[in-house]
């Protein structure tokens, strides 16, 4: 008991202390700054693609950060005079909700100097506040060995499901971009568009039984490995990585109308550390996108970036896809949920 | 007062981690966006036909796996306490295995086992019981059914202790007053373990009616709140929406445990 005297505490204390001085000046000449990234594989690209390399050329430190746009976006509004994240990957419709709630910055070349390689289709769907990075475009994923004749199009698509001819699985409700991917992509391939998606409401109905929906993409993967499903749509990206690890009976087609791109926007916060910016350059650079892309198989934006043999013919180039209209779907996503629970209800 | 000084560390956790964020989202849920008070979602809530059926169904769906509990967890019960004997361990940790397994990967496991091509269809078909394989996937029944795997352990070892309590003597005394056991069941066992099977039926209900990852991956054609209140949550972002359907779900639970409360009490 006598060790544990004021006296005795305080020389304790006195010591641990001495001890942490020569770690200081080490933790005072980094700045750290908080990047956000998605689950799995995700995580290991941003970290070794994005966060080592800042890390190197600027000496601060990239804490990053697990979790969904969403919650990062709540987490923002919550406190936007101090933002808990500083350099935010989001999807674009939460990019344009954040642009339209003015809680994000504007990007410029003299902050992000790589921005000048970024064609401007991926900078204006955010006004400049924020610009779109990476992308994978929604197709059709297949189990080759059960469909030999993967159809070319939407409309073969909706007409051989309908037939019966094979278990299609489509993006649920539950799933935050079904809107873009599924009801904008096929009501536009279908003849109809952003204004009228009374094709897509059609071809769900005319394909009845014959169609399933899935809500998480391990959820869709897991149909097509066990034979609940044959065919659906999916990304390029996923894919192509579900594949190499194993499920090499995985194919992926991009419709003759083209799959839509799903795009993943990088925004800084208002009031967020300036630190942010130089990572957030090096996101746009193209040899930090290039090495990510092949982590991934995902495309990238920088028009710099020339992809190997091998990836080049995974990646669907953005041209060849089709271009959502973001802020237009944004702003009818609530209405599309709400007919979707309505007439679908599953 | 001293006597309610232990508790003040467990009632402030409750409050600042419970009752403030509840708080909070019934308030964002009569809040408009201009900040003025407003009652319109719970007018949209309690006025139109489809979310009056999600509530409908979201009960529903609740009651029916309560009911399947207690009729498949009362048996389990009674033969762990009546004869089970050294197998009783083996028995417990066999119910209870399942609930060490994340939710997800045991519905996962549930999509397997039920696909169109998975082992129970190929079973079914190579048996000659069916032509073409069945389509258990997104139908109510295995969704019911992996709902009620999930919360049977509950409803078990609500009505287990209870059970294990009764004095035998008293169905003895039934016996010898000329009831069958059936009777003696009936008349003496089953009112007195009338408390355990409320207990179960009030956790099994209230776990059952917030459940949304089961549904949400096997499907099962409802359209419950919880499931609701994720998709306005990750769809819509739709927080005030969301907000009242979270405080409507709450108010069930709160009724649940009122409910629970009384009936305990009138028993008692």
């Amino acid at each position: 008991m006598a060790l544990w005297t004021r006296r005795g505490l305080a020389g304790a204390t006195a010591a641990l202390g001495l001890s942490a001085l020569p770690h200081r000046p080490a933790r005072a000449q980094g700045k750290s700054i908080t990047v956000t990234a998605l689950g799995g594989i995700w995580e290991e690209a941003v970290r070794t693609c994005f966060a080592q390399p800042y890390e190197k050329a600027t000496g601060n430190r990239a804490q990053v950060l697990i979790g969904s746009p969403t919650q990062w976006l709540a987490q923002i509004e919550a406190n936007p005079a101090r933002p808990p994240i500083d350099a935010l990957v989001t999807i674009p419709d939460l990019a344009i909700a954040a642009v339209q709630k003015g809680l994000v910055e504007r990007f410029t070349v003299e902050k992000t100097p790589n921005l000048v390689h970024t064609p401007e289709e991926f900078i204006a769907p955010l006004d400049g506040h924020g610009v779109l990075f990476d992308y994978g475009v929604a197709g059709f994923t297949f189990h080759k060995g059960r469909v030999k004749q993967p159809p070319k199009s939407f409309a073969e698509f909706v007409e051989r499901t309908a037939k019966g001819e094979w278990q299609a699985s489509l993006p649920g409700i539950g799933y935050a971009v079904t809107p873009i991917m599924l009801i904008w992509a096929m009501a536009k391939a279908l003849g109809g568009g952003v204004d009228n998606v009374d094709p897509f409401f059609e071809a769900v109905r005319k394909m009845g039984r014959n169609v399933s929906f899935w809500n998480s993409p391990n959820d869709f993967e897991n149909a097509l490995a066990s034979g609940d499903a044959d065919i659906g749509i999916y990304f390029d990206g996923r894919t192509w990585a579900w594949s190499d690890s194993g499920a090499s009976f995985a194919g992926f087609l991009n419709p003759s109308e083209g799959g839509s791109i799903n795009a993943i926007a990088i925004q800084k916060p208002k009031n967020a550390s300036e630190e942010a910016w130089p990572y957030l350059d090096i996101m746009l650079s193209a040899e930090a996108q290039l090495a990510f892309a092949k982590k991934l198989n995902y495309g990238v934006t920088n028009r710099l970036v020339v992809y190997p043999p091998g990836l080049a013919e995974r990646i669907t180039p953005w041209q060849q896809a089709a271009f959502p209209p973001y802020a237009e779907i944004a702003a009818k996503r609530a209405a599309w949920v709400d007919r979707w629970n309505r007439e679908i209800r599953r | 007062m001293r006597r309610l000084l232990p508790l003040a560390p467990a009632l402030l956790f409750l409050a600042g981690f419970f009752v403030l964020p509840m708080l909070d989202i019934v308030g964002r849920s009569i809040t408009a966006a201009d900040g003025s008070l407003t009652l319109a979602r719970y007018a949209l809530l309690f006025g139109d036909a489809f979310y009056l059926r999600a509530m409908a169904e979201t009960l529903a769906l609740s009651a029916g796996v309560t009911l399947l509990c207690v009729l498949a967890g009362y048996p389990v019960a009674y033969y762990l306490v009546r004869h089970a004997g050294r197998w009783r361990g083996v028995i417990l940790f066999t119910l209870v295995a399942p609930l060490l397994t994340s939710i997800i990967m045991r519905t996962f496991g549930w999509q397997v086992l039920f696909a169109r091509r998975g082992p129970v269809n190929l079973l079914l078909e190579g048996l000659g019981l069916v032509e073409a394989p069945i389509r258990f996937t997104g139908s109510l029944g295995i969704a019911i059914a992996a709902l009620v795997h999930v919360l049977l352990p509950f409803m078990v070892l609500s009505i287990t202790p209870v059970l294990q309590s009764i004095d035998r003597r008293l169905e003895e005394a039934a016996a010898i007053l000329g009831a069958g056991r059936f009777r003696a069941f009936l008349e003496v066992t089953l009112p007195l373990s009338w408390e355990g099977i409320l207990t179960g039926c009030i956790l099994v209900f209230m776990v059952a009616n917030g459940s949304f990852v089961t549904l949400l991956l096997l499907g099962g054609g409802l359209q419950t709140l919880p499931l609701l209140i994720y998709q306005q949550f990750n769809t819509t972002r739709d927080f005030g929406m969301v907000s009242a359907m979270s405080t409507v779900l709450l108010l069930l639970a709160l009724a649940c445990l009122a409910l629970q409360l009384r009936l305990v009490r009138k028993g008692g």
